[in-house]
């Protein structure tokens, strides 16, 4: 991370709690793709030559619960489709931001890379089965942070799932690609410090760019220095 | 002020004060004594009211000792034990065990009791293992201070495990059984209350130990997390680290906001770090032995590819079931014999044996077939672990079967694993076993998972040696 990276994420941190664009800011500050992605604030006008059509529409906020089940996503959307989109999102969430994002294509599992802190261990990244069954599949692994490339790779293949990165039916899912992101979580969970509290990379897929994230939270903790934004109880996964 | 970490005056005294040692039958004070009289060094009795314990002058305080002891046993209540600790730091004594309960597990007012444990600590070089503690048994100078009835006092004959244990009762359970089947102890250590002295510093300790080839623990609570883990990495190096971490700890209240949050509860996580730190992790008390029984008995496994060697078809079929099942990640795979390790056997046996794995030698085996059976097996190189099956019940076998085995065992580089079973005789095998130096389990699944430790053990050295 340079300098002005360094600056530019402390500035999100010290903003408050960071929605999906600035979260997604942040993983690509440590290497980590994101999808090519516009925010929208409230009134502003989309310029439609800067969007990559079929797009994705998101509601943007860290503070709405489960923006799926809420109607708040909206896939496959077609250049003649999308100011209507814009509208109906605008009505249904007023003065809420709204991201236009391009539409990956990606094959193979979805998955999920995290990083929390245990209370007696510290600062621990995960890697797994991903996607809203993820918590049912309970297919993940767990390391401390610091990590090295190689321990990454390991837990790579104690998942259930680890053939489909080494060529089970045709998949071939670079894994080292794989490997370095859950190490960029471990180090980005680092460098936020005392405030962090939780990230969830979730789902991260395979496209032809590589790994690349599609929605991602980045929860804050108490130790926060302004505490404007005041985290409520809206911090739950979409 | 913890400068003083040496354990040795703690696990190696040379002299010894038991603080309330008295001559009233079922008292604490007088079943530590007395088992401490067969202790290699001076044991000193320290009781305000008698002259004499068991026969020995007893002295009415600390003071009045001839010389300043290595270590106290604190075998009163809890209390007075506070004020006796304090004491035994002015003295000078360097260690203390305090086996008191009704400290900190015991409400409000045991943890004021603790506390003033902590500042002695703090204020003195004297460290303090418990309070609330079964303290110490160790078989090569016979100091035990285990002062219930204690299954382990089979385990006499002494070992390389280093056993450690947060509870008491656990421990001497746990190894009081495993004692049934023979189990090599080089010391068992209650933590108890761990006012001072914790996991860590006997991972340490035991880590360098050079009597010690294996360190078992079993803990509800991690008192340094991260640093145990670094310990116990280096330690990983030199000897197998087994862990039972019992009871989940409590997860931050945040944590249920993420995926990854509630995911980790707070045990998978514990299953990530002690993979990345070398240490095998097990979840009962008997896994936990048998762990700790072959991995100090037995060498790491060069591969996973295991061969069976049976008497009786239906366990050679269990076993093979056992093998191909996965599970914690380690996999193990049945071992393709050779055509001439085939032919070995079958020149050596019956025409209707089954020479391929698992290898059936039928009840119609004596004790020569398998001998030169598993003979033929270790020298096969397409194995990498064996497992022998001792049956006692088919007519051609006699008792000098375990000497058959035994022999061939003792001249293998290879891990050989004994499966026996003969009903209430069982134990007496093992035992038998044991003796010579065997590790044996009574039961196929048991003898398999053996197997299992062994490869996890030999991934773990792979694992460290590519890393650094």
């Amino acid at each position: 991370m340079n300098q002005q990276d360094r600056i530019q994420l402390n500035n999100m941190l010290i903003h408050g709690y960071p929605d999906e664009f600035e979260t997604k800011a942040i993983l690509s500050s440590f290497g980590i793709q994101v999808p090519r992605s516009i925010r929208l604030l409230p009134e502003e006008k989309l310029d439609l030559e800067a969007v990559t059509f079929p797009a994705v529409v998101k509601v943007c906020s860290s503070r709405i619960l489960h923006k799926t089940d809420q109607g708040g996503v909206v896939l496959g959307v077609e250049s003649g489709k999308i100011a209507e989109t814009i509208d109906v999102f605008r009505k249904k969430f007023p003065n809420i931001p709204i991201l236009v994002e391009e539409q990956i294509h990606f094959r193979g599992p979805e998955l999920i890379v995290g990083a929390m802190v245990d209370p007696n261990f510290g600062l621990a990244v995960m890697v797994g089965m991903g996607g809203i069954l993820t918590e049912l599949y309970k297919d993940v692994s767990f390391r401390l942070a610091p990590l090295t490339f190689r321990e990454a790779g390991r837990m790579i293949r104690e998942l259930t799932i680890a053939p489909a990165f080494f060529g089970y039916r045709g998949l071939n899912c670079d894994p080292d690609h794989l490997a370095q992101i859950i190490t960029s979580a471990a180090d980005l969970a680092h460098r936020i410090g005392k405030s962090f509290s939780h990230l969830d990379i979730n789902p991260l897929v395979f496209s032809n760019k590589g790994w690349i994230a599609l929605d991602a939270k980045l929860i804050l903790g108490r130790n926060q220095k302004n505490q404007d934004q005041t985290p409520g109880k809206n911090n739950s996964v979409n | 002020m913890k400068e003083n970490t040496n354990l040795d005056n703690l696990l190696n005294p040379r002299s010894i004060a038991v603080i309330g040692a008295t001559n009233t039958p079922g008292r604490v004070g007088r079943i530590i004594f007395e088992q401490l009289l067969g202790f290699k060094g001076h044991v000193y009795p320290v009781n305000i009211r008698e002259k004499e314990v068991l026969g020995k002058k007893a002295y009415h305080n600390v003071y009045a000792l001839p010389e300043t002891v290595d270590l106290a046993v604190i075998a009163i209540g809890a209390e007075s034990s506070v004020r006796v600790a304090k004491d035994c730091a002015r003295k000078g004594i360097p260690k203390l065990i305090v086996v008191a309960g009704g400290f900190s597990e015991a409400g409000k007012k045991g943890c004021d009791l603790e506390d003033q444990l902590v500042s002695i600590t703090r204020n003195f070089k004297t460290r303090i293992l418990g309070p609330n503690t079964l303290g110490l048994f160790l078989p090569h100078n016979k100091l035990d201070t285990i002062f219930v009835d204690h299954g382990d006092r089979a385990l006499g004959g002494g070992g390389k495990v280093a056993f450690i244990s947060q509870s008491g009762s656990v421990g001497t359970e746990a190894l009081g059984l495993a004692s049934n089947t023979g189990f090599g102890m080089r010391a068992f250590v209650g933590l108890g209350n761990k006012c001072d002295l914790n996991e860590l510093d006997f991972l340490s300790w035991f880590g360098k130990d050079e009597e010690t080839n294996c360190l078992a623990f079993y803990i509800e609570s991690l008192t340094q997390g991260r640093r145990f883990l670094e310990e116990a990495l280096k330690v990983s190096l030199l000897k197998p680290v087994v862990v039972l971490k019992a009871g989940r700890s409590e997860t931050g209240a945040d944590a249920v906001s993420s995926h990854t949050g509630r995911l980790a509860g707070s045990d998978r996580v514990v299953g990530g770090a002690f993979h990345q730190f070398g240490i095998q992790r097990v979840f009962d008390d008997e896994e936990l032995c048998d762990a700790a029984k072959t991995l100090s008995g037995l060498p790491p496994a060069a591969g996973n590819r295991v061969a069976i060697l049976t008497p009786a078809g239906g366990y050679g079929v269990m076993g093979a079931d056992h093998v191909e099942m996965p599970r914690g990640g380690i996999r193990l795979e049945m071992a393709r014999l050779s055509e001439k390790t085939i032919n070995r056997i079958r020149s050596r046996s019956f025409s209707f044996a089954s020479c391929r794995n698992p290898v059936d030698l039928t009840a119609s085996a004596n004790d020569r077939m398998i001998g030169d059976a598993l003979c033929a097996i270790i020298e096969d190189d397409m194995v990498d672990i064996v497992i022998c099956t001792a049956f006692f019940s088919p007519p051609s076998i006699t008792g000098r079967l375990v000497e058959v085995i035994s022999s061939r065992i003792k001249s293998s580089e290879k891990p050989v694993i004994v499966f026996t079973q003969y009903g209430p005789f069982t134990d007496r095998y093992l035992r038998q076993f044991h003796q010579e130096g065997v590790v044996g389990f009574p039961s196929i699944g048991r003898a398999v998972r053996a197997a299992r430790f062994l490869v996890e053990r030999a991934e773990i050295l792979h694992a460290i040696r590519t890393s650094s």
